[in-house]
């Protein structure tokens, strides 16, 4: 007859606090699980973003991630870049605020336009027609977001005309007329995903630079034998004074700029729904207990020892609040889950970003943290236990 | 042999209105097979003396040698230890485990004190027909009448097979007849070599006793 039979035993017998106790906690457990869902979610999110669009390395004009400028001399920069023997592939990216019109002026939009120096595979999925590498013969094909084309009213085979614009500099340049080869998902596209990709080439032609003009990113893919980390340091080597990152680094450095308040944000939220945790569990198991202190004082008075006593408390607190915990991960991946979905409705974010993101780091966190909450809760009942004198406590007994 | 001995004991209850003596040199022994019962007004000192003698509190002076050794040397495991394998307690509100059966609740204790499955099985057989209540074996508390619970207490109490029984008012909250029945199973559990300190209002269950005693204000007068 073991501390975990009584205990079991025990909880069975006072069902409605056991089940009160059990939903409490698997609330409060969902909600702490989706905090450390969300604590780590949106740069887990950014990270695979960045690692399934298949470069490792990237090169960034002044300004570093956050302040982008244009690269000077990108394209001297990018052939350097291709020689190394740890790089792979090099694409250039120019981005440029643009004015799409559909045939006929029907509708237009104001879109980002894309300039890639080649097919810049990963950066977006082809759902409708083709990329822009099988493209050849046409002088300007373009890529559409999918919501843009289904808002414009246009598919593959269809033509549109896009000016470009200049920021801060008038226009008075002609629009071009693009014909639509593919319509695409766009990686970092957001739910409007008003995004067109075009070759380099037909960009600067749309924003009439005279030259191959300074790309605002370069993307590197380092070879898999050499690993991100030599291909930065080879570039650095080859051309000083460049900013070059690895996607490692860049998640790092918006794990300090970007994503702090998410984590702050989720500390105070964990800390505080373990506190209430704690709360409902040792409210209840301390009114449990004195609820039970004449059949505790005579379980000591007939031998009982104090540490089976203390191993049933523990045991009833480990069974209310493992039940109640394991209930909180699927109520939590619900919650997360409808969460998700509102968050991710906020404008101009990528459509593939999520805020709560499963990791095993999150449930060890959580399982850590209701065994503390379990054994902080059964502490003090324990105490109670331990220290009752036991002649007096029966002698209240009777008397009451 | 005395199985316990009380000598010259006193115990005050600290009060916010002033110290308070339940027990006033209070001297008593109890040989090995002998059936005492101690009588006395409400809050005359009966259970704190039965509470003293069973190693559950402890006096402001004087000692308490039980089977040879002063209580008060003993450390609160020890003492546990004691009272587990070698003391049995019944109580007025017989504080059975409501969330075990009548079986599991005699168990209990021999578990406690380390008996294997099969032999305690065995022992808590036995005194479920030893009380008659085999029939109620897999009952709770909550399912027994109050006759039934007591007997199931006693049963609990005898689990390990104690020198001596400690009953505090064990037939308050039952009637004349069950009562009586229970007063029955003391004599029987006395004859079969258990010695017996009943503390009680019950005249009738006193009268069964080898040896009367009365207190008064905290001192033995009879």
């Amino acid at each position: 007859m073991s501390a975990l039979h009584l205990a079991w035993r025990t909880v069975r017998r006072y069902r409605a606090q056991t089940i009160l106790a059990i939903a409490g906690v698997a609330v409060i457990g969902a909600l702490l699980f989706d905090m450390l869902l969300l604590s780590r979610g949106l740069l887990l999110s950014f990270a695979d973003l960045l690692e399934h669009a298949g470069y490792d390395v990237r090169i960034v004009g002044g300004g570093g991630m956050t302040l982008r400028m244009p690269i000077p001399d990108s394209a001297a920069i990018a052939d350097a870049v291709r020689r190394l023997p740890e790089t792979e592939t090099v694409v250039l990216v120019r981005i440029l605020p643009a004015r799409l019109a559909a045939p006929g002026g029907k509708s237009s939009a104001s879109v980002a336009l894309i300039g890639v120096s080649g097919a810049a595979a990963g950066a977006w999925t082809i759902v409708r027609g083709v990329d822009l590498d099988r493209a050849s013969g046409d002088a300007c094909p373009v890529i559409l977001g999918r919501s843009l084309a289904a808002r414009v009213g246009v598919g593959p085979g269809d033509h549109v005309r896009i000016n470009a614009e200049q920021v801060g500099v008038s226009s008075a340049l002609p629009a071009i007329t693009c014909r639509i080869v593919g319509v695409g998902q766009f990686a970092f596209g957001g739910a409007g995903d008003d995004t067109v990709a075009t070759t380099l080439d037909a960009l600067h032609r749309a924003s009439g630079e005279d030259r191959v003009g300074d790309a605002d990113l370069i993307l590197v893919a380092s070879r898999p034998a050499a690993g991100s980390a030599a291909a930065v340091a080879a570039i650095q080597r080859a051309r000083p004074g460049l900013a070059v990152y690895s996607n490692d680094e860049v998640v790092e450095q918006f794990n300090r700029n970007g994503f702090a308040y998410f984590r702050q944000i989720s500390l105070v939220l964990s800390s505080l729904t373990m506190v209430f945790a704690f709360l409902l569990v040792a409210t209840l198991l301390t009114v449990s207990v004195n609820q039970r202190l004449g059949e505790i004082a005579a379980l000591r008075a007939i031998g009982i020892g104090r540490s089976r006593i203390a191993a049933m408390l523990l045991w009833e607190s480990a069974l209310l609040v493992g039940v109640g915990g394991l209930l909180a991960l699927p109520l939590g991946e619900l919650l997360a889950l409808g969460l998700d979905r509102i968050l991710r409705q906020m404008p101009a974010l990528p459509e593939q970003l999520h805020f709560f993101v499963f990791e095993p780091r999150a449930l060890v966190i959580h399982i850590a943290v209701l065994v503390v909450t379990a054994v902080a809760a059964a502490a003090y009942p324990m105490w109670i236990t331990a220290r009752m004198p036991i002649a007096a406590t029966l002698r209240r007994e009777v008397v009451g | 042999m005395d199985i316990v001995r009380a000598n010259d004991v006193s115990r005050v209850f600290p009060m916010p209105a002033g110290p308070v003596a339940a027990l006033r040199r209070v001297s008593l022994a109890i040989g090995a097979g002998e059936h005492v019962a101690i009588t006395g007004p409400s809050g005359c000192g009966k259970s704190t003396l039965l509470h003293l003698l069973g190693g559950v509190d402890a006096p402001t002076d004087g000692s308490i040698v039980f089977e040879g050794r002063d209580l008060a040397s003993l450390s609160e495991p020890e003492r546990g230890r004691l009272r587990l394998t070698r003391i049995g307690f019944v109580f007025q509100r017989f504080f059975l485990l409501p969330m075990l059966t009548a079986a599991e609740n005699i168990e209990l204790p021999q578990a406690e004190a380390g008996a294997a499955t099969s032999a305690r099985r065995s022992r808590t057989r036995e005194l479920l027909a030893y009380v008659g209540l085999t029939d109620r074996a897999d009952h709770l508390p909550s399912q027994l009448s109050g006759g039934e619970m007591q007997r199931a207490a006693i049963a609990r109490a005898l689990a390990n097979r104690p020198a001596l029984l400690l009953a505090d008012e064990p037939t308050g909250e039952l009637d004349e007849a069950t009562s009586d029945t229970i007063a029955d199973l003391f004599d029987r559990v006395n004859a079969d070599g258990t010695a017996i300190l009943v503390v009680t209002h019950n005249p009738s269950l006193a009268s069964r006793a080898s040896r009367r005693l009365a207190m008064r204000s905290g001192r033995l007068v009879a």
